[in-house]
């Protein structure tokens, strides 16, 4: 069943690629395939295994429990919190306020979890920006504060 | 000895104590990240390929060190098979059947320091095979034109499609993906934006690293959080026992032939090391069949054969990498677009016109392996206890990691959003089957795939029989043919049933 939601997802998707491309608008060619051959190629050979997929589809075997999505959701949330505070908080406020949830998501009490993940936050930061030189945010919200 | 020279020129590279430490240190981390189970060498190389970029290393040393962890993996993936019955990565598979019945029978100290033999047996023995190929096959490769490359990429996808994965229409819809993924962005022959949707941050191109640490990294966190409860699984003790002569004897001839199998199917493009374990697993199987055997209650011969094999087939993988431009596995795919980004082509010209890396990556790997000898018999101890590491610290390491690594690369948000997207599709796909692999491969080649394709009807004035000209288009079109019927010969001779086992759990 899930097979044939994706291979229907990627039907459309691959018509849209082969429309799209043959939007392009291409003002000079010096060579005779030009840039839309090859999206058309691909998109006509997506079609193809496409209907393969919706014809023949696998057994489904991935059953996920309603909590294992819960889970699943958590740990996505938590990953799109973790890319909207990254570069606004900073990377040791984000990194410790994610890292807790997270270890907590694994089993961690709070207390434990919160306590690793501010010694992990605080001690990665100065490894990455004083021992790799890496560009790792400070905050750009307390850019005005400090 | 042409060779001879070769070999020093690299070993002049790899005895800088820059590269040095850094093979030492891909090693360490390769065998732990090897051994903690589920993060294979595909996400440890992911992992770190952003921070090797972001440090400004120059390329050979970042190759050395990612190199490193790929083999250095293939080490480590052993150690929680034999302990815990959890293959730390696809290619350790096989070692749980023999394995974990030896150490469960309290030989697990024996079973660890004879597979760290045959690892090391392995590895050498393909390295040597090579040192005395790899030049070879550059120096005929140098002869491909436009039409032999487009085939070199046509055979390389019909081998994905043939034996990786559940379904051969699966691992195409995923080269496809990749190959779709690598067109987005400014088309270089003509100026023209391609499927951009308008976004500036896709102008020039989707980013590798973004799509390999999504696709791979991201999507582990996924898999790690529906299954983290199977991992409280108890470490059984080392035991005393330790490998002997005799075992080592018992098993020479095993070590020899899983070697050469697994370098071969290394070299092969798309077939890495699961396949090789499975492939010299059942080999030997049937070859000890009816002299003493008892293949799957602890059999050393059954340990060392898969162990051989898949650190010849890491080794044997490396080989199109550099020679042809053509990955052997999914994380040979990430070491070739790493050397992309540091503007370097692999291809047959490496060996002349950047003989320090070509040569410096190997002559490392003559370093690595030792170092990963001693790691691994004296230092087992240790990777042992690293082994009940919890999950609770190990994941929030592995998401900060790749968040900087990927904001360093940019300083831009939208990354990490792209990357978290496609954490979540890449997880999606491979809960219905999809090896990510083929993804990987398409994206790397995408590009090459269709310059080559261009360029040899650029020739031949858009004539598309340019295509089966000369003998050696001749002889891949015919190679890609036996590879689309042999996997239905093998099914014959009861190699099935590993292979699917094998492909469980993807590269």
């Amino acid at each position: 069943m899930y097979d044939r939601i994706l291979a229907g997802i990627l039907l459309v998707l691959s018509g849209l690629i082969v429309w799209a491309a043959l939007q392009f608008d291409v003002p000079f060619q010096y060579e005779p395939l030009g840039p839309k051959a090859f999206p058309v190629i691909l998109g006509i050979l997506l079609t193809i295994f496409s209907v393969r997929l919706i014809i023949k589809p696998d057994e489904n075997s991935w059953h996920p429990t309603a909590d294992i999505m819960k889970k699943l959701l958590a740990g996505l949330v938590l990953m799109i919190v973790y890319a909207a505070l990254f570069e606004g908080a900073g990377f040791i406020l984000a990194t410790f306020l994610v890292g807790s949830v997270f270890s907590w998501l694994f089993g961690e009490t709070p207390k434990r979890a919160a306590l690793f993940a501010l010694i992990m936050s605080v001690i990665s930061y100065f490894l990455l920006t004083l021992l790799l030189q890496l560009n790792v945010p400070s905050g750009t919200w307390w850019a005005g504060v400090f | 000895m042409d060779v001879f020279s070769h070999l020093a020129t690299g070993f002049s590279v790899a005895f800088l104590p820059l590269n040095l430490l850094l093979v030492l240190l891909g090693c360490f981390i390769g065998t732990l990240i090897g051994s903690l189970p589920g993060i294979g060498p595909i996400n440890g190389v992911a992992i770190l390929l952003p921070l090797a970029y972001a440090l400004g290393l120059p390329p050979e040393s970042a190759l050395i060190l990612l190199a490193g962890v790929y083999y250095g993996a293939e080490y480590g993936g052993r150690i929680s098979s034999i302990l815990l019955n959890v293959p730390g990565d696809a290619g350790a598979i096989m070692t749980t059947l023999d394995g974990y019945p030896l150490s469960r029978k309290g030989e697990g100290g024996r079973a660890l320091a004879l597979s760290a033999i045959s690892s090391f047996a392995g590895s050498m023995g393909a390295l040597l095979m090579m040192v005395i190929c790899a030049p070879i096959l550059s120096q005929f490769a140098v002869q491909f034109g436009p039409s032999e490359y487009v085939w070199l990429m046509i055979f390389a996808f019909t081998c994905l499609a043939t034996m990786v994965g559940s379904r051969p229409a699966k691992t195409i819809v995923g080269v496809l993906i990749g190959l779709v993924l690598a067109t987005v962005g400014i088309d270089s022959g003509s100026g023209v934006l391609r499927f951009t949707m308008g976004i500036p941050n896709f102008f020039d191109g989707v980013d590798f690293l973004v799509v390999v640490i999504g696709m791979f990294a991201i999507s582990e966190i996924f898999v790690l959080l529906e299954s983290w409860a199977r991992n409280d699984l108890g470490v059984r003790p080392l035991g005393k026992s330790f490998v002997t002569v005799a075992d080592l004897l018992a098993v020479k001839w095993v070590v020899f032939r899983s070697t050469v199998m697994g370098f071969l199917i290394g070299v092969l493009p798309g077939t890495g090391a699961s396949i090789a374990s499975a492939v010299a697993y059942g080999t030997e199987k049937r070859f000890a069949e009816g002299k003493n055997e008892h293949f799957g209650e602890g059999d050393i011969r059954g340990l060392a054969a898969p162990e051989a094999s898949n650190n010849a087939s890491a080794v044997g993988a490396m080989v199109p990498m550099l020679t042809l431009g053509i990955p052997g596995s999914g994380t040979t795919a990430i070491l070739l677009g790493a050397l992309m980004m540091f503007n370097i082509t692999p291809g047959p010209l490496l060996f002349e016109q950047r003989p320090d890396i070509a040569w410096g990556l190997i002559a490392s790997m003559f370093v690595g392996n030792i170092a990963l000898l001693v790691m691994n018999l004296p230092m087992i101890g240790l990777f042992v206890r690293l082994l009940s590491i919890r999950q609770a610290y190990l994941v929030p390491v592995i998401a900060m990691l790749t968040f900087v690594g990927i904001y360093s690369i940019h300083g831009d948000s939208f990354d990490l959003f792209f990357m978290v997207l496609l954490g979540v599709v890449g997880f999606l796909l491979r809960k219905l089957h999809f090896s990510l692999a083929p993804v990987i491969l398409g994206l790397v080649l995408g590009e090459v795939l269709e310059v080559n394709l261009r360029r040899a009807l650029s020739i031949s004035g858009g004539d598309w029989s340019v295509l089966l000209d000369g003998p050696i288009t001749y002889v891949m079109a015919i190679a890609t043919v036996v590879a689309v019927v042999a996997p239905s010969l093998m099914r014959s001779i009861k190699m099935r049933k590993l292979l699917a086992k094998a492909n469980e759990v993807e590269d």
